[in-house]
């Protein structure tokens, strides 16, 4: 399947009646680290239908970033339930967590989020590789993310030689490589310039239009705006869970082209 | 109004119908467009004040033009305009004032309405974000007075989120 | 498995000076180790060695005139003969010294089976009929060299003389006095000339067998050849070794600790690099895991790339040793070409190979192990764990008063954390508290050698009267008989002793009588010897307790303790000839000779009930002067007595140490260069740490030099503290190791000599040094690396 087909009946606007591609329940998360134990998720409940685009904002310190890393399996939460696609992951161990993430789930990082000693080819196919495709599969994979990223070229540069901003590019072809059902992102501009912010928020909302479900935690307004839901996120709850549509009713309505950005004094 | 057509007149003279296409040009889409009667009502004050000096011309075929040209009076404003540094905005108090007395009055919690004001600081940057997609992306002026709004409109929420935490 | 090996290979790639480095450390351990263990087997055991190297005959068949040795060589499983040679039984004497000799006619050409080594002088040149070459052990009795004129008893009591022009060894079983002959070479015409009566002369063969387990088998078979009638002696190589054994036991035991304590030491320096290097790969793993790699895929990867290195390393070092191992000068060489014509060779190489690799590899599963735990969740790690603290007030005034930051730094530097350095530390320990053993070893041995007086040898030569050979008047104390024969006797010992003394290089005589005595309750005997007089007190070498005073006092060794299971202050009693002795344990001193089962008193209190009170004595410890040759002297006094005294040197236990010192330098090399692989591995960790911190120091102001000085400072203070954590637990360990073995021995402890404190100091000095060098480079190149702009560079 290409990347350029959208599965059939995901879109902004998923149907109602579809099973829920995530769902968590009284998720709990504490951090015991020096001094007193941080309670990072305090009973979180959380579902994120096929399609949709979540945002998570937050004061850091939070627990956004705990609550992604529970929703891919990197820590395990000390209380609660996960489901996955209708599966219940509760008793999934660190292996079957790692073979839910080759195939279905991809993530993409702050920092960190590419192997130091392999290519940008090695990087963005090894994924590829470890769920099965066969070499020439994964590089063609491969060769058509990177081109749909603007990075042809760089495949055989390594990560230390590309600015953050191509790193994250490459970061995202490794998260997409296999067509995964969930992306998970942590941050991902977190690092960047404005120009690099804006060339991964126009990448994910390219995605996000062929039926890709992200769920992104991050502290820019101008990336939470782009997603279909916005989830507030304070002190380990959930504070408010809030659908974006700027078509909405009930929205105080400025004149067109944003007349209250520029108010000029009389 | 005032000091931007003066501005503006120090390139050269000009009437009325071309200062407003001259604004329209500069801030593009971003600017709402300008009000032509304004324009000439404000031109007349700054003739009053003696910043400006106009002079009729004569067409043929349409009624007389007015075309304006700046005063030294009105040189040495647009100098000192541009000297001075302008006054930052100001903090939109109608919603601190809204936070700050609703828990007297028992009418409102003050976690909703910062969620409610979250929601629509969102939906505006949102439509702020289809703004400057649908703008010309070469018209750097009203690029960055796009982003300037969203700049402060991150700023609030920010703030918002800090009203949250102290609060709670 | 396909991303594995991608990944793998791309690690292997990226990292192939490490991988290179790892590979070439193991080869040179195995390497290493393996030439170790040709010495050791080399030294250990002389009598394979030179079974080996004169291609030694397995069986030695004596028979008469009439016999015909030479079919045995068809028979089946004989691989060779030596001979047969014609032989003649005779007495030889040298300078009044007189042993019994089998004299075999051998050609000018030395044979090819059973080829006596010669170790001094030459064998006999052709057509010369005078030329003797002796056996090893015979010329000793005899104090003959090369140059020598002796006399052999031919037929008929006719005198001949015979030149001697060199010493041999061979696999023989050994002379000894009243027992077995002595062997010596000569010419064909010289036997016809001595014993020209056939009657009187017999046949010697050697036979050399396909199948060295088989010699019962074949003794049989070759009797029943020959015809047991004409067969009179026949002896075996098990009794030759069995004869020469015991010399190499103390060598051995120790070489064996050693050899184990530094496939130890290597195998934790293979577990320190490659921890490190999982360290270093921290948040590569935690990218692969969050990818999508089980923590057992890691696992896999890191232990099959590390096994390959350490298969790879071994069978280089193998393979190196095996094929340019005879090719290195000096006793080495020839060590591994006889080491490769052992039995067993191969097996042993597998063996050594394998064990090796089996440590690396449980180290490798520790370690790989550890990385497949590692989190999920790439953080950012911080480069110095938390527990440092604030700078310390000492810190802080050196600082001040313009002491080199380079310096405060490094030191600060060298003791990240606390389970961290103490870790790093401590590998780095083992090998030098293992080189400091082996000097002590080392000073032990050359103890035995410079101060014999110390352990239990102060005489270094010992008078009895009356020749080797003549039966008799060997040992037996003070003839029973009448006081007329007493009173004689004690004349005869006076008159020897005035002669004995009346050498310029003898400092003191000290006489002395040995029995033999039966302990109750044991079948074994012990030795019960009276030494000194009370007015002249024999020096033992006493480690416990006190000198025997009065009557009934003594001191024993530490084999008769634990035979007996007593403790000094206790009283033990034994029969001596019939008759029960009671005495009064002292003391304990150091007895090499008779596994330690010795008890001593003076000869004064001494009472063998011969009736007069006291015991005369029948031999006599001569002290000679410091630096006098003890050969000399022997053979002048046997001269000078006219061939009334019997002359022998005091086997000093270290003489069979004698390739101890090279085996030791090979092992210190082995642990140095075990040393310096760990050393390098705290390098890379200290370059690691400072390379995060690069940005903040050049911040500060460091200039690329002290940065670097920042990093040699940090593994040179990391080196000295293991330094002297190893000279100190060395010592101690050493000091234990070796009293323990002389504890077993029953010599005793107290023989160990610790190693002198310049010697430790070097190592000290040797351990800094050697840190500095080996980070001078890389410290110098990790200080000019170009500084990240990526956040998550420097992170």
């Amino acid at each position: 399947m290409s990347l350029s087909e959208a599965p059939a009946g995901t879109g902004p606007t998923a149907p109602a009646d579809a099973p829920p591609l995530v769902r968590a329940e009284g998720l709990v998360k504490t951090h015991h680290g020096e001094g007193a134990p941080a309670r990072a998720v305090r009973g979180v409940d959380l579902t994120v239908s096929r399609g949709e685009f979540v945002a998570v904002t937050g004061p850091s310190g939070a627990g956004k970033s705990t609550l992604l890393h529970l929703l891919g399996g990197l820590q395990k939460p000390d209380a609660g339930s996960i489901w996955f696609d209708g599966t219940c992951l509760d008793s999934y161990g660190e292996s079957q967590w790692a073979v839910l993430r080759r195939r279905r789930i991809g993530i993409v990082f702050q920092f960190f989020n590419l192997v130091s000693n392999l290519t940008v080819a090695d990087n963005v196919e090894l994924p590829a590789l470890l769920a099965g495709s066969s070499p020439k599969g994964a590089r063609a994979d491969r060769a058509e993310l990177l081109a749909e990223l603007g990075l042809e070229g760089k495949e055989r540069s390594m990560p230390g030689e590309l600015s953050g901003g191509e790193q994250q590019r490459v970061a995202l072809a490794r998260a997409l490589v296999n067509h995964p059902d969930l992306l998970l992102a942590d941050e991902p501009a977190g690092s960047l310039d404005s120009r690099g912010t804006r060339e991964v928020l126009r990448l994910l909302s390219r995605f996000h239009g062929r039926g890709q479900t992200i769920v992104m935690v991050t502290h820019d307004a101008r990336m939470a705006s782009a997603a279909d839901r916005v989830i507030s996120f304070f002190d380990g709850r959930i504070a408010d869970d809030a659908a974006l549509d700027a078509d909405a009713p009930g929205l105080r309505r400025r004149g067109k082209g944003v007349s209250g950005v520029l108010e000029l004094k009389d | 109004m005032r000091l931007p057509l003066l501005a503006l007149l120090a390139s050269g003279p000009a009437h009325g119908y071309e200062l407003k296409q001259a604004l329209e040009k500069l801030l593009g889409a971003a600017y709402p467009q300008p009000n032509v009667g304004q324009i000439y009502v404000t031109l007349g004050r700054l003739e009053k004040s003696g910043l400006i000096e106009g002079e009729d011309v004569a067409q043929s075929t349409r009624p007389n033009k007015r075309i304006y040209r700046l005063t030294d009076a009105g040189r040495e404003a647009v100098r000192a305009w541009f000297e001075e540094p302008t006054d930052e905005p100001r903090v939109r108090d109608e919603f601190f004032m809204k936070l700050a007395i609703a828990p007297q009055t028992g009418l409102a919690d003050q976690i909703a309405l910062i969620n409610k004001q979250r929601r629509q600081y969102l939906n505006t940057m949102r439509e702020l974000s289809r703004l400057a997609a649908a703008e010309d992306r070469d018209n750097r002026v009203a690029q960055l007075l796009i982003e300037g709004a969203m700049l402060h409109l991150q700023a609030d929420l920010d703030w918002l989120e800090r009203c949250q935490e102290e609060l709670e | 498995m396909r991303a594995t090996l991608r990944w793998a290979h791309a690690d292997l790639r990226a990292h192939r000076g490490e991988a290179l480095f790892t590979v070439l450390a193991t080869a040179g351990i195995i390497a290493s180790l393996l030439l170790a263990g040709a010495l050791f087997s080399y030294t250990a055991d002389p009598w394979q060695r030179v079974f080996t190297q004169s291609e030694g005959a397995h069986v030695w068949i004596h028979t008469r005139d009439g016999a015909e040795p030479e079919e045995l060589r068809d028979l089946e499983g004989v691989a060779g003969l030596s001979g047969p040679f014609r032989t003649a039984r005779t007495t030889v004497e040298l300078g009044g010294a007189r042993a019994s000799a089998e004299l075999r006619a051998t050609g000018p050409e030395p044979p090819e089976v059973g080829r006596p080594l010669v170790t001094d002088g030459r064998w006999q040149a052709a057509g010369a009929a005078d030329e003797i070459v002796l056996e090893g052990s015979l010329a000793r009795a005899l104090w003959a060299e090369p140059g020598d004129t002796l006399t052999a008893r031919g037929a008929r009591g006719t005198e001949h003389t015979l030149r001697v022009v060199g010493v041999a060894d061979t696999a023989e079983p050994r002379y000894t006095p009243g027992d077995t002959p002595g062997i010596g070479w000569l010419p064909d015409e010289a036997l016809d000339r001595l014993q020209p009566d056939p009657e009187r002369t017999g046949q010697t063969v050697g036979l050399r067998l396909a199948d060295p387990d088989d010699t019962d088998f074949m003794v049989q078979r070759a009797v029943t050849a020959l015809g047991a009638d004409q067969v009179s002696e026949v002896t075996r190589w098990q009794q030759a070794r069995a004869d020469a054994e015991g010399e190499g036991r103390l060598l051995g035991l120790l070489l064996a600790l050693f050899g184990l304590g530094a496939l130890l030491a290597a195998a934790l320096a293979v577990a320190g690099a490659i921890s490190t290097r999982v360290h270093g790969h921290l948040r590569d793993i935690s990218v692969l895991k969050a990818i999508g790699f089980t923590p057992a895929q890691v696992v896999r990867v890191f232990l099959v790339q590390h096994l390959g290195f350490a298969f790879l390393g071994a069978a280089c070092g193998a393979a190196v040793t095996e094929l340019l191992g005879a090719r290195v000068p000096g006793r080495i060489g020839e060590a591994v070409d006889v080491w490769r014509q052992l039995p067993g060779h191969t097996w042993t190489v597998l063996a050594t190979t394998a064990a090796a690799v089996l440590f690396i590899a449980t180290a490798t599963s520790l370690a790989a192990w550890r990385a497949g735990r590692v989190p999920p969740v790439p953080v950012a790690r911080t480069a110095v764990p938390r527990g440092l603290g604030p700078l310390t007030l000492p810190e802080r005034r050196a600082l001040g008063r313009d002491a080199p930051p380079a310096l405060v730094l490094g030191w600060r530097g060298a003791f990240p954390g606390r389970t961290r350095s103490l870790a790093a530390v401590g590998r780095l320990a083992v090998p030098l508290a293992m080189i400091t053993a082996a000097l002590g070893a080392w000073a032990t041995v050359d103890r035995f050698h410079e101060r014999p007086e110390e352990i239990g040898l102060p005489a270094a030569l010992t008078v009895r009267d009356g020749s080797p050979d003549d039966s008799g008047s060997s040992g037996s104390p003070g003839s029973p008989g009448s006081a007329a024969s007493g009173a004689s006797e004690a004349e005869r010992h006076a008159g020897t002793e005035r002669l004995l003394a009346a050498h310029p290089d003898v400092t003191a005589v000290h006489p002395g009588t040995e029995v033999e005595a039966l302990v109750p309750g044991q079948t074994a005997t012990i030795t019960l010897r009276g030494l000194g007089t009370d007015a002249d007190p024999y020096p033992f070498a006493l480690a416990e307790g006190r000198l025997p005073d009065g009557p009934d006092e003594a001191v024993a060794g530490q084999g008769l303790l634990d035979l007996l299971d007593v403790r000094v202050g206790d009283w033990v009693r034994m029969t001596v000839q019939g008759r029960p002795q009671i005495l009064h344990i002292t003391g304990r001193s150091i007895e090499p000779e008779d596994g330690g089962r010795v008890i001593s008193t003076s000869l004064d209190n001494l009472d063998l009930g011969d009736g007069s009170g006291t015991t005369a004595p029948d031999l006599h410890h001569l002290v000679l002067r410091d630096g006098a040759d003890a050969g000399e002297v022997g053979a002048e006094l046997a001269a000078s007595s006219g061939g009334r005294l019997e002359v022998r040197e005091a086997v000093n236990p270290a003489d069979g140490l004698a390739g101890v010192r090279g085996v030791i330098a090979g092992l210190i090399a082995v642990l140095a260069l075990i040393g310096l692989t760990e050393l390098s591995t705290v390098l890379g960790a200290r370059v690691r740490d400072r390379g995060r911190d690069l940005l903040a120091l050049k911040a500060i102001g460091l200039t690329p030099r002290q940065i670097a000085g920042v990093i040699t400072v940090s593994t040179a203070f990391t080196a000295l503290a293991a330094a002297v954590a190893g000279t100190v637990l060395g010592t101690a360990a050493g000091r234990w190791l070796i009293d323990a073995q002389g504890r077993s021995s029953g010599i005793g402890a107290g023989i160990a000599q610790s190693p002198p404190p310049g010697a430790l100091l070097l190592v000290i000095a040797a351990a800094v040094v050697g840190a500095v060098a080996v980070s001078a480079v890389p410290a110098a190149r990790a200080s000019r690396r170009r500084i990240a702009d990526t956040l998550s560079e420097t992170l």
